[in-house]
């Protein structure tokens, strides 16, 4: 997971290691506060991976008060070999892996068979740069399989290969959904105008 | 010839996977020059590079989104359950009041501050014995579901509606909790809020009523089923902004409660 590693840095800040450490070792001697200021460091960045991998924002509410549980109980195994925002990032997305297969196994949805294909649509010429806010609600209407891929290839910068291992997909797989979901993006973020 | 076979192949539209394969750097160098030759000729596909390459850009400069003030608030209570002991603000002798709100009525003028803390992790404690079955219920719809395909597939109509019935019952007791604790502490709330929240439970009591109806008539409707668990799952999201709300206004916390105020005005919208 090298490209997820090398892009963590950036909402994780440099201080938060030693930080992190401090605020664990207040958590272990009983202080409660610590694994809130835990929570308010982190919850954003947990938050914004559980929506855009389960595609709601209700969703990722419930997965949010989840992976924080899960955080709480496991908080003990923490070893300090990685910063804790690494941590709690792993833990986060093993839990979204968890969730979306589990609703994938259920569900059984072919991407294909979805919606229209809007990617070759006629569509009128977009003048202006891509909403951050347009495009974050665009990903929501991604069909299964291809969003999950979408986001951790082009939002969270893991590889091919790597985005293969935690989908349990073949990497070809996980190219043609990547693209597949920029095309379905593009159409949609086209419509808009 | 083979700047004729060129020519040729950059008349031909590359496919959707050369196209993104060459806006993000990925394709091979006798790939991108195939790509690159047509686009310089071909608007449509220039524009369709062009539009790649922000989504791209875009996709890895998205903002993070803040999680709902809530949030915290039911985090905080699934984990006093879990620790089996009552939240913080009830901590250091407070028991009395956590156990019994209305003791704040004898507290000693410097006792007010800490049995309003009190109160909040009495509100608290009563809306996590009721989430202790909300959470657990997030997959309940799923497993019902396996349930109910595993009922089908015995043929048994009468299977089916009896799991409905317990999958009902579970939702039904978690709102019954839920709006005890929501209209014992409704003062707290202003009545405009009042008066929005019993609106939308309106709402979604007459969808209730109605997905309820659908499924009396055809048990096996799979659509009726999940519209009537989803609509449960609406009324219980519902109570529990009700009682965040409450705890909110009760920490003082305007800030909090107006960000709950809100979202509840646009579910109603």
């Amino acid at each position: 997971m090298t490209a997820a590693k090398q892009r963590l840095p950036s909402p994780f800040p440099s201080k938060g290691s030693s930080e992190g450490v401090d605020l664990v070792a207040r958590y272990r001697a009983g202080d409660a506060d610590a694994f809130e200021t835990l929570y308010r460091q982190h919850a954003a960045r947990i938050y914004t991976l559980a929506c855009r991998m389960a595609g709601s924002p209700e969703d990722g509410e419930d997965l949010l008060q989840e992976i924080f549980l899960q955080a709480h109980r496991k908080l003990d195994s923490f070893k300090g070999d990685a910063s804790i925002g690494t941590w709690l990032y792993r833990l986060a997305l093993n839990h979204c892996l968890d969730y979306v297969r589990s609703r994938q196994a259920r569900m059984s949805k072919v991407t294909d068979t979805l919606d229209a294909d809007t990617s070759m649509e006629p569509t009128a010429r977009r003048e202006t740069p891509i909403a951050r806010i347009d495009l974050d609600r665009a990903i929501e209407r991604l069909p299964e399989g291809c969003r999950e891929a979408f986001v951790l290839h082009d939002v969270e910068g893991f590889d091919h290969k790597e985005v293969g291992a935690l989908l349990g997909i073949a990497e070809g797989t996980s190219k043609s959904q990547v693209f597949k979901a920029r095309m379905k993006l593009r159409g949609f973020l086209r419509g808009r105008k | 010839m083979e700047s004729e076979a060129a020519a040729e192949r950059s008349e031909m539209h590359p496919n959707e996977d050369a196209l993104n394969a060459y806006a993000d750097g990925t394709a091979s160098a006798a790939e991108a020059a195939d790509v690159e030759r047509h686009v310089a000729s071909c608007a449509s596909c220039r524009q369709t590079v062009d539009d790649l390459r922000e989504i791209l850009r875009a996709a890895s400069d998205l903002d993070p989104r803040e999680p709902p003030v809530r949030a915290w608030s039911r985090i905080e209570r699934a984990i006093a359950i879990e620790r089996g002991a009552p939240l913080e603000g009830a901590r250091a002798g407070d028991l009395a009041y956590a156990a019994a709100p209305s003791g704040a009525s004898h507290a000693s003028a410097s006792r007010i501050t800490t049995s309003r803390a009190a109160i909040v992790a009495w509100l608290a404690a009563a809306a996590a014995i009721v989430l202790a079955a909300v959470v657990g219920l997030r997959y309940a719809p799923v497993q019902r579901q396996d349930s109910l395909s595993a009922a089908r597939g015995d043929g048994t109509a009468q299977a089916v509606e009896a799991e409905l019935r317990q999958a009902e019952a579970h939702y039904e007791n978690a709102i019954k909790g839920l709006e005890q604790i929501a209209s014992a502490e409704q003062n707290t709330l202003d009545p405009r809020t009042a008066a929005t929240l019993q609106k939308n439970l309106a709402v979604i009591d007459q969808a209730i009523s109605e997905s309820r109806a659908a499924v009396r008539s055809q048990p096996a409707s799979e659509p009726a089923q999940q519209s009537l668990i989803e609509n449960f799952k609406t009324k219980i999201g519902l109570l529990q902004d009700t009682v965040a709300l409450i705890n909110e206004m009760r920490k003082g916390n305007e800030a909090g409660a107006a960000q709950i105020v809100s979202g509840l005005k646009q579910k109603g919208n």
